[in-house]
């Protein structure tokens, strides 16, 4: 502490990490209402969540690992041990990269020909009938895969690489931006409920119980019907129904730590409660929430799939499940138009799967082998 | 004293699902009015009042449905019609939605219970074995395919089975045949591609759930005991291992309704044309037709709270080593 007065103050909101990430979130809410003031977009609404999601990432995420170098060294010696989950890992850089580089390279996912539709993929070939416009009749012709759309077209003539760059664009942007929300709004449920305890504890586990209960997907496509579909409200569907598996795991685990000695010290030395939650409670419970939240991210990259895949997507994006929809109507004519998307679902699912299972392994104290 | 006790246990949880049924019911109902629209606005969309004065109209159909009382009348309206079993009229159908369920939910019912036993069996199987045959390569062969089936998106795997099997093969048809009598042999080999397709997702889950069950009851004292006593292996797995590791697995497939197999058989039930609740309910969305979706969703709840219900109270018979408190 070398300046006295901000010692003081960020000791009571339990450290310099907090109030900066308060301020920063303070500052984001004055920008929002300013926003919704003035009537003019200063930012799209996904620049929000961006922003809000860098913010909590970095202070409570990367700043963390960062500071206990040593402890991140061995955590990655723990989780490198997977073959699997590294391969997980650099298949997710790998899709990262395409969805940041992508769109700048492959021409626009909408783009309609439909001199060029039902191109199958290099390698090849189909016979389709196609108008000739000479003899005004149907022909069948052979039409080989060319390199110019290498993984083919669709019923339409858009370039399917196109379209699955876009894809893993939004599937990217929904996995990790509504599960950061759904592990926020989770972990300060659970953390609440376990440390307030008494008649919170019991309200808020309450509520939990009852948002169990609805089927997580139906519960989604119910929200999506009211509310109508746009890519920022399924995110924020997805984070405010998703984070009740979150904050009970993190509701046991608080209660757990509550009782234990340094938190029992710190209380009779007269720490206030958000001191205690911000500094003692929450970085003990940050290793499961690292856990849940990448075992999660293949399920809600998944629920965003299904919705556009019934229809119920953002109708101005082209996503996995889209373009799936697409497929399923052109099976007998255009195979790959189904097949390709599903791949890229699949592994990247994989992946994540994969890269979450070792991440548990290698964070998980019990499992010390 | 442990009569009194388990009758107590059983009395704190029905209250205890009437305070979330409650809940869930008074949620749909606020989304259902914070929400953009007002239901007038949807049952004004479908229908043809090009002719009329829309306003007049707006005001027929909100004193039809009561939707010009206050707020609190309008909710306990709600509630009570919701009680009483008067869930609305599904005006795309053109009928009751209490008739619409009783005429679809038993090909929704079909489709889920097969797909439990179908998953459930083999992947109890699939899981105690790869236990036992630990860090072998079947093992690993298994956890694979868990990994995979877990993976993989259930709407994918059903249109690549369309693909594969009613497209190129042409074994199957690649759509539900509704015609069947419900017990044959027909219907059960319509259904074959659904149950794989819902089933695979939760089989793989099953695997896991089944394999390390097994090897938390395999490091047990009592086996050591079992085996020092000189059992066949046979049923030292069987009797001992076998037996104590279903509860706990049983107990994650009744929990696991509300998470996959709900989503799970909605979307199987589009992709096939199976005309369960899933259907109805996906039919109604792009009709804006509001209370069926509305009860759809409630049933699903309903049906999610009374299967825990259900296994909370069996499992205190099941297991006598449970403590009401």
């Amino acid at each position: 502490m070398t300046e006295k007065k901000s010692g003081q103050i960020s000791d009571r909101f339990g450290g310099r990490r907090n109030l900066v990430f308060f301020s920063g979130l303070l500052a984001l809410v004055a920008v929002i209402l300013l926003d919704i003031y003035l009537e003019a977009q200063i930012l799209e609404p996904m620049g929000y969540f961006y922003i809000f999601f860098a913010l909590v990432a970095t202070c409570y995420a990367l700043y963390p690992l960062y500071v206990n170098r040593r402890l991140t060294r061995y955590y990655w010696e723990r989780t490198r041990r997977h073959r699997l989950s590294v391969l997980g890992l650099a298949f997710i850089i790998f899709l990262i990269a395409v969805a940041l580089i992508g769109p700048l390279l492959t021409p626009d996912p909408t783009k309609v020909n439909f001199d060029k539709k039902n191109t199958p993929p290099v390698g090849f070939t189909i016979q389709q009938s196609v108008f000739d416009t000479k003899t005004d009749q149907l022909v069948s012709r052979e039409t080989p895969g060319t390199w110019q759309h290498p993984l083919g077209t669709d019923e339409k003539g858009r370039d399917m690489l196109a379209m699955l760059v876009s894809g893993a664009r939004v599937s990217l942007q929904v996995g990790l931006l509504a599960t950061l929300m759904a592990i926020f709004i989770g972990a300060l449920m659970g953390v609440m409920s376990a440390y307030l305890g008494g008649w919170w504890d019991n309200a808020l586990m309450r509520f939990t119980d009852v948002m169990m209960t609805f089927p997580f997907f139906l519960l989604l496509v119910f929200i999506i019907f009211i509310f109508g579909p746009s890519l920022a409200f399924i995110i924020l569907a997805i984070g405010l129904t998703g984070w009740t598996g979150t904050a009970r795991l993190v509701r046991s685990e608080t209660l757990s730590l509550r009782t234990r000695e340094f938190v029992m010290a710190s209380k009779s030395l007269g720490a206030s409660g958000a001191r205690i939650i911000f500094r003692h409670l929450m970085p003990n419970v940050i290793s499961s929430i690292i856990v849940i939240a990448t075992l999660s991210i293949p399920g809600i990259i998944l629920a965003e799939a299904a919705l556009s895949f019934i229809g119920l997507g953002d109708p101005t994006v082209t996503s996995w499940g889209v373009v799936l929809n697409a497929g399923q109507r052109s099976l007998d004519t255009a195979w790959w138009v189904a097949v390709e998307p599903g791949i890229m679902l699949f592994l990247t699912v994989l992946a994540f799967n994969f890269l979450g299972d070792g991440i548990r392994d290698a964070f998980d104290p019990r499992s010390q082998q | 004293m442990k009569k009194a006790g388990l009758r107590g246990y059983i009395i704190k949880r029905l209250i205890y699902a009437a305070i979330i049924t409650w809940g869930v019911v008074t949620i749909t109902f606020v989304l259902l009015r914070v929400g953009p629209m007002s239901p007038a606005d949807k049952y004004l969309s479908n229908m043809s009042a090009r002719t009329q004065d829309p306003a007049q109209v707006v005001a027929a159909i909100e004193a039809r449905y009561g939707l010009d009382k206050p707020i609190y009348e309008q909710y306990f309206d709600y509630v009570v019609n919701l009680a009483r079993g008067d869930w609305g009229w599904s005006f795309s159908n053109s009928l009751p939605v209490v008739t619409l369920i009783r005429r679809h939910w038993v090909y929704s019912f079909q489709l889920i219970l097969l797909s439990m036993l179908f998953s459930a069996t083999l992947g109890i199987l699939i899981g105690v074995f790869s236990a036992v045959k630990r860090y072998t390569r079947t093992d690993y062969l298994a956890t694979l395919f868990s990994f995979i089936g877990i993976s993989i998106p259930n709407f994918w795997l059903g249109i690549m089975l369309i693909l594969i099997f009613s497209v190129q093969l042409g074994w199957f048809k690649s759509y539900y045949d509704t015609g069947l009598p419900m017990f044959s042999l027909a219907n059960l080999k319509a259904l074959v591609l659904p149950v794989i397709t819902l089933g695979t997702g939760m089989m793989a889950g099953y695997t896991r759930y089944a394999r390390s069950a097994t090897l938390d009851n395999l490091k047990q004292d009592f086996v050591r005991t079992a085996r020092a006593k000189g059992l066949p292996e046979r049923v030292v797995i069987g009797k001992h291992v076998f037996r104590n590791a279903i509860l706990p697995i049983i107990t994650i497939i009744m929990f696991d309704l509300s998470g996959i197999v709900f989503g799970g058989a909605y979307l199987t039930e589009i992709i096939f044309g199976i005309p369960g609740l899933g259907r109805v309910s996906f039919n109604a969305l792009f009709a804006s037709d509001y209370p069926v979706v509305v009860t759809i969703t409630l049933i699903g709840a309903m049906v999610v709270l009374l299967t825990n219900l259900a296994t909370d109270i069996v499992y205190t018979r099941l297991d006598p080593r449970i403590r009401y408190d």
